[in-house]
């Protein structure tokens, strides 16, 4: 058996706080909570570590779990270079892109605009004025 | 008055972070515990910072985050419109976070970053080494879908926070992304 202590930050302590409240824990069962976090990492980390993903399936949608950890942990098995971050849609928004897409280009005056100024070389950024500085 | 230029986020930035504030604490929060992490040890984004110099020192006056996303598709159901799609994963570049602090809205630097940002997309989908064809952002409230629409990117559903896309292919056909307005940000 182990013990030891970590410094948290008020963040960290109402992350902890919420996630020992989602699990029905009291206050005084830090190492309970510790236990059952473990367990959960261990299982998750392990689903990485063989190349799998973690993937949460909704009625209607399906969620991919996304962290820097992930990532580091299939770089660190020899999974590959860090593959480009997926975003999923579900089926109203594949319909939007698709429409989308579809209609063709209508940029608006502002668009046009800001390519105009990007091509400038003249361009500079904006003069900005901050309330506490006299100039 | 003063004038920023862009910086490419790296650690010797580290003690700017904490002067920065945006009524979104999670702007503020990715920006002081994430951005420099995933800029530099996760390779997942890269945080360019607007930087203005006043008598006072040195602030971030603003930010904006880029990464490479792979559009696709949560369920393998069959749809109308589909064979109008490119083939899924579509390749894109993600405009992650863009903030400006509190203390210099509304003075035209959301307007330039967002340039920038979009400079910066141009540049790489016409002459980086792979090719994409969305930009994409994600709008975190009704303001930005709002200032988003502005620039033509179209909402992909109408919940917070909303996905928005702006086909570039277009952009690049018509040549109109020969820009310059990238040359310090990517220097």
């Amino acid at each position: 058996m182990s013990r030891f202590q970590a410094k948290t930050n008020a963040v960290l302590d109402a992350e902890l706080d919420e996630l020992r409240r989602r699990l029905g824990l009291r206050p005084n069962q830090k190492a309970d909570l510790l236990r059952e976090l473990t367990v959960l990492a261990s299982w998750v980390v392990r689903q990485a570590a063989e190349g799998r993903s973690v993937i949460a399936r909704g009625d209607d949608d399906v969620r991919e779990l996304v962290h820097p950890v992930i990532d580091r942990i299939r770089r660190a098995n020899g999974q590959g270079a860090v593959s480009p971050m997926p975003v999923a849609l579900d089926d109203d928004e594949v319909a939007r892109l698709a429409e989308i897409l579809d209609r063709g280009f209508d940029p608006p005056d502002a668009l046009i605009f800001s390519l105009r100024r990007m091509a400038d070389q003249d361009r500079e950024p904006p003069e900005l004025t901050w309330p506490d500085r006299l100039g | 008055m003063a004038t920023p230029h862009i910086e490419k986020l790296e650690r010797g930035h580290r003690s700017l972070l904490k002067g920065f504030r945006n009524q979104e604490g999670s702007l503020v929060a990715y920006l002081q515990r994430f951005a420099l992490r995933h800029a530099q040890k996760d390779l997942l984004s890269r945080t360019y910072l607007a930087i203005d110099e006043g008598p006072g020192g040195n602030r971030v006056a603003g930010y904006f985050s880029l990464a490479t996303v792979s559009v696709e598709r949560a369920s393998v159901g069959r749809i109308p419109l589909l064979s109008k799609l490119p083939r899924f994963p579509i390749p894109g570049v993600l405009l992650a976070r863009l903030a400006v602090d509190e203390r210099v809205q509304g003075q035209g630097l959301g307007r330039y970053l967002f340039e920038e940002a979009l400079g910066l997309a141009l540049q790489l989908a016409m002459s980086g080494p792979v090719a994409f064809r969305l930009f994409v952002a994600d709008a975190i409230s009704q303001e930005a879908v709002g200032f988003y629409e502005k620039f033509g990117l179209q909402r992909l559903s109408s919940r917070l926070p909303a996905r928005m896309v702006l086909d570039i292919q277009p952009l690049i056909a018509e040549g109109i992304g020969r820009v310059r307005g990238t040359r310090d940000a990517s220097s």
